[in-house]
């Protein structure tokens, strides 16, 4: 196989241990010395115990994805040393804390196998003896995770001061620890091959996950209101939020149910804020009927939907892109709605500017999907991606006052009417989940019935006419077109910069959806005439994204590569996956 | 953000909220009662319909949401309170009144009253307590009385009903109400106080219903119904005093301002990092700079 030209550090322990902010510390440290790094998290839902990890893939050009292998490990716990020391490639080396470790037998059998070495650092004892307590055995490990690494530590000193900034007190401490660690002996193990050089380029990027990208995009849309019931993986969102509350003076709030979180945010857009919503699958089908209610009284309406394993609670700590369909046929009736799916950190950022801007033009409810992988992962940003200007599409200034009630839901070519907010007019109406004429007020008439029932839907047209084609990414001319959408960006766009370096005489390009709905057809139907043949790669299993282009488009896939096990796709995968296909 | 400033020159009238659609309701029902005490409060407040925000669950009483002036908005059944609350957060400047039946509010959605009271949202929350479903054919409702013989129910209820003021009151509400469909001026009164205060203000209207509601009809109430005014030495600050006089639904039915806390503060006004702001949230929307918060990650 393939060079992934990366080296892949896996911190694992359990649940408590602190696992995620190790991670980060040595994700931060690595950045600061000069590599570009990827960090994924996998964590059980439990708040003590079970087995979790943070995994930093870093090398000397730009990261989004993860590798399935790791180069090292560095186990705090018994239970995530026997769940991901079969994660280990050949040659790699494991730094572990628990005396008296035994292998099973297949266990020893595999570590002879792959030539892994294994090397216990009684880390407490260390700590101790730096004079630290026994918790700063963490620190111990990650100081003869350096030495392992055979990287300066000045970069991780920086890291771990500024960590322990509000607790002046610690720093010394931990440091001696760090040094302790450094200096310890890790016997049978040898230093780490980084076959490729820094760079100085990236040593101010910032590391984030995608819900901070998210929650800054929302803070820059002009988001005033937020709303939420926690669910992984949307609750960090409400976190940050919250945490910034008095830097963006954004009113943010736990509200009691799902329910109420939609229904108060339909009505603060009502009003004319902007407001926004997260939730996951369960949260959000209790939303479903306020998305038909937005649909019907055109009150637009922002959530994301942050998706994890289903059915029902399924695997909650873990990623999935299974609620497509959720998300396009959410609520009963029929009404024009809009689903973008976050694929990226730029994507993170900007998506959410754009759907306030298209939740307001169109009136209409805006779901943005994004996933575990995309919320919880860390990315390391250079910077944001330009701005969205904030449009919101209200009557303005002196066509304010010659408003009438039966402009606000006025039948137009285009489907769409004027909108005003209480307060602005003395052109008051009524908004009504009932059938209505065009002031608002009930009908039940036929002809007046259809003619604003069509109306409505003539907005999905004229959304889909303004929206963009999908992106095409990598050769124009390939052997293979990958079709998706969401995450599975990231490891489609690392694998295919490794594949069409190495193989540029069987190119690979992915043709990326981010609009999921409405669909644009054009470049794919152009690649169907032109008999292009493709493959499916989605985090589902019912191929939800190319059901709905086949039912579009005719088109059958035959080739679909469906990953839904609560794991995204890794690098490796891909590139097995191609080279079957493409070399064999 | 532009404001209308239709009454900068003149006076509101009754007309003003004035529709021209007809009423569909029943002759006798205490919703055109309640329509007009409403529209009387609020011109005695000098509340103008374009700073009125008139919310409207589902059910007989929403269908008169196209039969008054102002802004409104007919949403979904039980979920009226959570959407009022989210429009008032939003604007201050908007005068925010829900409408709720006793099915919608103490059935589907009495978590959403519960969450109001406690967060004490700047919201006039009127229920229209007729003691059944009307506009799905009288049906029994949570506060029908037991044993009564219902549509669906053909041996008579089963569960034993809520008596909605004792269980606001449990929760400590800022401002209880009661009165009644058939009194428009004890209804217009209760509204104009329920407008002035600062909180979520619940006011139960205690409301006949001619077609289905046969065993508490308008006269049953006239006979049983006492002002809390003439209640020698009441004091509306007594929650105590307040929860023993809200149980009696049988033969003394105490309507008025029950119980009034002045001191709990308003939800906005709870929220710590808006105390120092004047504006509303409606007039905030704009692009902000995240360059401070991004450089916080690096």
């Amino acid at each position: 196989m393939l060079q992934i030209k990366r080296q892949v550090i896996k911190i694992a322990g359990e649940s408590g241990q602190g696992i995620n902010s190790i991670g980060e510390v040595v994700a931060k440290a690595l950045k600061e010395s000069g590599f570009y790094t990827f960090g994924y998290r996998e964590y059980p839902s439990l708040i003590k115990g079970g087995y979790a990890s943070h995994q930093t893939d870093f090398a000397d050009h730009p990261l989004n994805s993860s590798s399935l292998k790791a180069d090292v490990l560095l186990c705090f716990s018994r239970v995530s040393f026997h769940a991901y020391l079969p994660t280990l490639r050949a040659e790699g080396q494991v730094i572990h804390m628990l005396p008296q470790l035994e292998l099973t037998e297949t266990e020893q059998h595999l570590a002879k196998e792959r030539a892994i070495k294994i090397a216990y650092l009684a880390a407490d004892k260390l700590a101790q003896e730096a004079g630290g307590k026994a918790i700063m055995a963490n620190v111990v490990m990650v100081g003869a995770l350096w030495k392992l690494m055979g990287l300066a530590l000045d970069p991780l000193k920086a890291v771990i001061r500024s960590e322990f900034a509000k607790k002046q007190n610690a720093i010394q401490s931990n440091i001696a620890c760090m040094k302790k660690g450094y200096e310890s002996k890790l016997e049978g193990l040898n230093i780490l091959k980084i076959n490729f050089t820094k760079t100085e380029k990236c040593k101010d990027d910032a590391l984030l996950t995608g819900n901070h990208l998210i929650a800054l995009g929302a803070i820059t849309a002009g988001v005033r209101a937020y709303f939420a019931y926690p669910m992984t993986p949307s609750s960090s969102i409400l976190s940050y939020l919250a945490q910034t509350y008095h830097q963006t003076g954004m009113l943010v709030k736990q509200i009691d149910d799902e329910i109420s979180v939609a229904q108060m945010a339909i009505g603060a857009m009502f009003a004319g804020t902007r407001a926004l919503v997260a939730t996951s699958g369960g949260g959000f089908d209790l939303m479903t009927e306020s998305v038909s209610l937005s649909g019907m009284t055109e009150t637009p309406f922002v959530c994301i939907l942050a998706q994890r394993p289903g059915p029902s609670t399924g695997l909650p700590t873990w990623t999935s892109a299974s609620d497509l369909n959720l998300a396009t046929y959410a609520g009963h009736g029929e009404f024009p709605r809009c689903v973008i799916a976050v694929s990226d950190h730029k994507s993170a950022y900007t998506i959410i500017q754009n759907a306030f801007n298209i939740a307001e033009k169109y009136q209409i409810p805006v779901i943005v999907l994004t996933d575990k992988l995309i919320a919880e992962s860390l990315f390391q940003v250079e910077k944001l991606a330009d701005d969205v200007a904030v449009k919101r599409h209200l009557v303005k200034d002196s066509a304010l006052t010659a408003l009438k009630p039966t402009y606000r839901y006025k039948i137009t070519s285009t489907g769409i009417s004027s909108r005003w907010l209480p307060g602005q007019s003395d052109a008051a109406y009524a908004a009504n989940s009932d059938e209505h004429s065009a002031d608002g007020s009930i009908t039940e008439d036929a002809a007046l019935s259809l003619e604003m029932y069509s109306k409505r839907l003539r907005k999905q047209k004229t959304l889909l006419e303004e929206l963009p084609e999908p992106e095409l990414i990598g050769p124009q001319k390939a052997q293979v077109t990958l079709i998706g959408w969401g995450s599975v960006k990231n490891t489609v766009c690392d694998a295919l910069n490794l594949w069409n370096e190495n193989y540029s005489k069987k190119p690979v390009n992915y043709l990326h959806y981010e609009y999921v709905y409405p669909l644009r057809l054009k470049k794919l139907k152009q690649l169907i005439r032109k008999e292009q043949s493709f493959v499916l790669i989605e985090n589902n299993s019912f191929a939800q994204l190319g059901s709905m282009l086949t039912a579009q488009t005719g088109h059958q896939f035959a080739d679909k590569l469906l990953k839904f096990d609560g794991r995204p796709f890794f690098v490796e995968e891909l590139i097995e996956y191609l080279e079957k296909k493409l070399l064999s | 953000m532009n404001n209308c400033n239709c009454h900068s020159h003149s006076d509101i009238s009754f007309h003003d909220y004035f529709s021209d659609n007809l009423y569909t309701w029943c002759t006798n029902c205490g919703n055109y009662g309640i329509h007009a005490a409403v529209k009387r409060a609020l011109v005695a407040e000098k509340i103008e319909p374009c700073r009125t925000l008139l919310c409207f669950d589902i059910g007989c009483h929403g269908n008169g949401s196209d039969k008054i002036g102002g802004y409104r908005f007919h949403g979904l059944h039980g979920r009226v309170i959570p959407f009022a609350c989210g429009a008032a957060i939003a604007n201050r400047k908007i005068k925010v009144i829900a409408f709720g039946g006793d099915g919608g509010t103490l059935g589907e959605g009495i978590n959403h009253l519960i969450a109001a009271i406690r967060g004490n949202y700047e919201v006039m929350f009127v229920l229209h307590n007729n003691l059944n479903y009307g506009l799905t054919q009288g049906q029994a409702s949570a506060t029908t009385k037991t044993a009564v013989k219902m549509n669906a129910s053909p041996n008579g209820v089963t569960s034993d009903p809520i008596n909605p003021m004792e269980f606001v009151l449990s929760l400590h509400p800022s401002f209880a109400a009661r009165t009644f469909s058939g009194n428009i001026h004890h209804m217009t009164q209760t509204f104009q106080t329920a407008l002035k205060h600062k909180g979520f203000a619940f006011i139960e209207v205690l409301q006949s219903c001619p077609t289905y509601n046969h065993m508490t009809p308008h006269q049953w109430y006239q006979q049983r119904v006492k002002d809390v005014e003439k209640i020698k030495n009441y004091d509306s600050r007594d929650i105590e005093k307040a929860k023993h006089i809200a149980l009696d639904l049988e033969k003394q039915i105490v309507i008025g301002v029950l119980y009034k806390n002045s001191k709990s503060l308003p939800f906005m006004d709870r929220q710590a990092n808006r105390l120092k702001v004047k504006t509303e949230l409606v007039e905030e929307v704009q692009q902000f700079s995240t360059d401070k918060l991004f450089n916080a990650f690096r």
